[in-house]
């Protein structure tokens, strides 16, 4: 071998394109007239030529589904305990937030009395804000109580709504439709939470990402 | 890009799961393309960058957003191919090069395209033979010269991903050419 290792270095260097335009073109006066190191550059040349010539392959059609069904089963409830988990002061807060709307809720509420909506026989007790369909009457269609209980003995043909109070189940009760009760205080105090949250989390984002961006 | 790919990171750290999906579509061929070089083998290559999606989604708090998610997915997927590769060493599978096993599965990801011109079967039978060599080389040389030359990545990144200084790369890539030039060249 006529030339040394330094001279393959050199070599190397210029394949690599690190070389500078004077140094490279030294170099090529050399392998003008050095065939050993002509044809090491132009094997190596050949060798990358081949590499870079293969086709590129794309993924397996449904991959992605694969991976997704392969992803750990994530419940929405662990979702919301990561988000906790993260967000400490926030829950915090919230359940600050929550004390004092259980407190106003109950300061507000007791004083409205029972009223009923419905076409058809049934009784009001105003004492126990009680509505009574007795066991031979018949509502038709919907029965809507608002503050107060009902007690279904007869029959109502469609559905049983009440709001603010509880449904008093009865054995002989026949209610053609769906029994729902609401609570409004609890609906309002959810959605107020939820929005409050919402707040709540955009704020915190804000915070997350001045923290990231360190 | 970047951008993108980091509110889409967020999301995912953030408990909504199916924001992954995107990251998948955004990599998942080049992932499986360097698995595929690595290994040679579609079925393996299949497994191995859907293990390494699998494992960035699990790991994804420690993946630094400062840095090319790319690079991170490149690094998990060559590490479990070459793990692989390791691990199969002491039982060399026969039925993986017996009788061209994994030609035969080459060519099965052609198969719509049949009958193939004559033209083509030059150029498949080609490719076949230089990842024939590429599957010669060994696993370190292997890694950085499929960066290099097939993924185009500069040394910098190459570096990044095998967890290496630059002039250790540059000599891994280095011995893998001067190996390939006596066999393609
Ligand atoms: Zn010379």
């Amino acid at each position: 071998m006529a030339c040394s290792r330094e001279q393959r270095t050199l070599i190397d260097t210029y394949l690599d394109e690190e070389m500078t335009t004077r140094e490279a073109e030294q170099l090529e006066r050399h392998l003008q007239e050095c065939p050993e190191c002509r044809s090491y550059v132009d094997e190596c040349s050949t060798a990358v030529a081949r590499l870079r010539s293969m086709a590129r392959l794309e993924a397996p059609a449904g991959f992605t589904d694969q991976v997704m069904k392969s992803l750990p089963k994530q419940p929405k409830r662990r979702q919301w305990k990561t988000w906790i988990r993260r967000h400490p002061m926030v829950i915090t807060a919230a359940t600050f937030f929550l004390v004092f709307l259980i407190s106003l809720s109950s300061v507000m509420g007791g004083e409205e009395t029972v009223s009923v909506e419905g076409s058809g026989q049934y009784l009001i007790d105003e004492s126990q804000n009680m509505v009574v369909v007795p066991e031979d009457a018949v509502v038709e269609g919907d029965l809507v109580v608002r503050n107060g209980s009902v007690e279904v003995n007869g029959e109502v043909t469609g559905d049983v709504v009440i709001i603010n109070g509880q449904h008093l189940q009865a054995s002989t009760a026949r209610i053609s439709g769906e029994i729902e009760e609401i609570d409004e205080s609890m609906e309002w105090l959810w959605y107020e939470i939820k929005d409050f949250m919402k707040d709540a989390f955009s704020f915190s984002g804000n915070g997350t990402e001045n923290e990231d961006s360190r | 890009m970047d951008i993108v790919v980091k509110k889409i990171v967020r999301e995912v750290k953030g408990g909504n799961q199916e924001a992954f999906a995107e990251l998948v579509e955004l990599y998942k061929d080049r992932v499986y393309h360097v698995a595929y070089r690595i290994l040679g083998n579609v079925h393996e290559a299949q497994d191995v960058s859907q293990e390494a999606f699998l494992r960035a989604y699990t790991n994804l708090d420690s993946y630094d957003e400062n840095r090319k998610f790319s690079t991170w997915i490149y690094r998990i997927a060559t590490n479990l191919a070459i793990d692989r590769i390791r691990k199969k060493k002491p039982d060399f599978n026969l039925e993986d090069r017996v009788g061209g096993t994994e030609n035969l599965d080459y060519h099965s990801q052609f198969a719509d395209e049949t009958p193939l011109p004559e033209e083509q079967i030059v150029k498949l039978e080609m490719q076949e033979w230089v990842q024939d060599e590429i599957m010669q080389l060994p696993p370190k040389y292997r890694t950085a010269v499929i960066l290099k030359y097939i993924e185009d990545l500069s040394l910098k990144e190459i570096a990044e991903v095998m967890n290496l200084p630059v002039a250790t790369v540059k000599t891994r890539i280095h011995r893998g050419r001067e190996a390939l030039r006596k066999r393609l060249g």
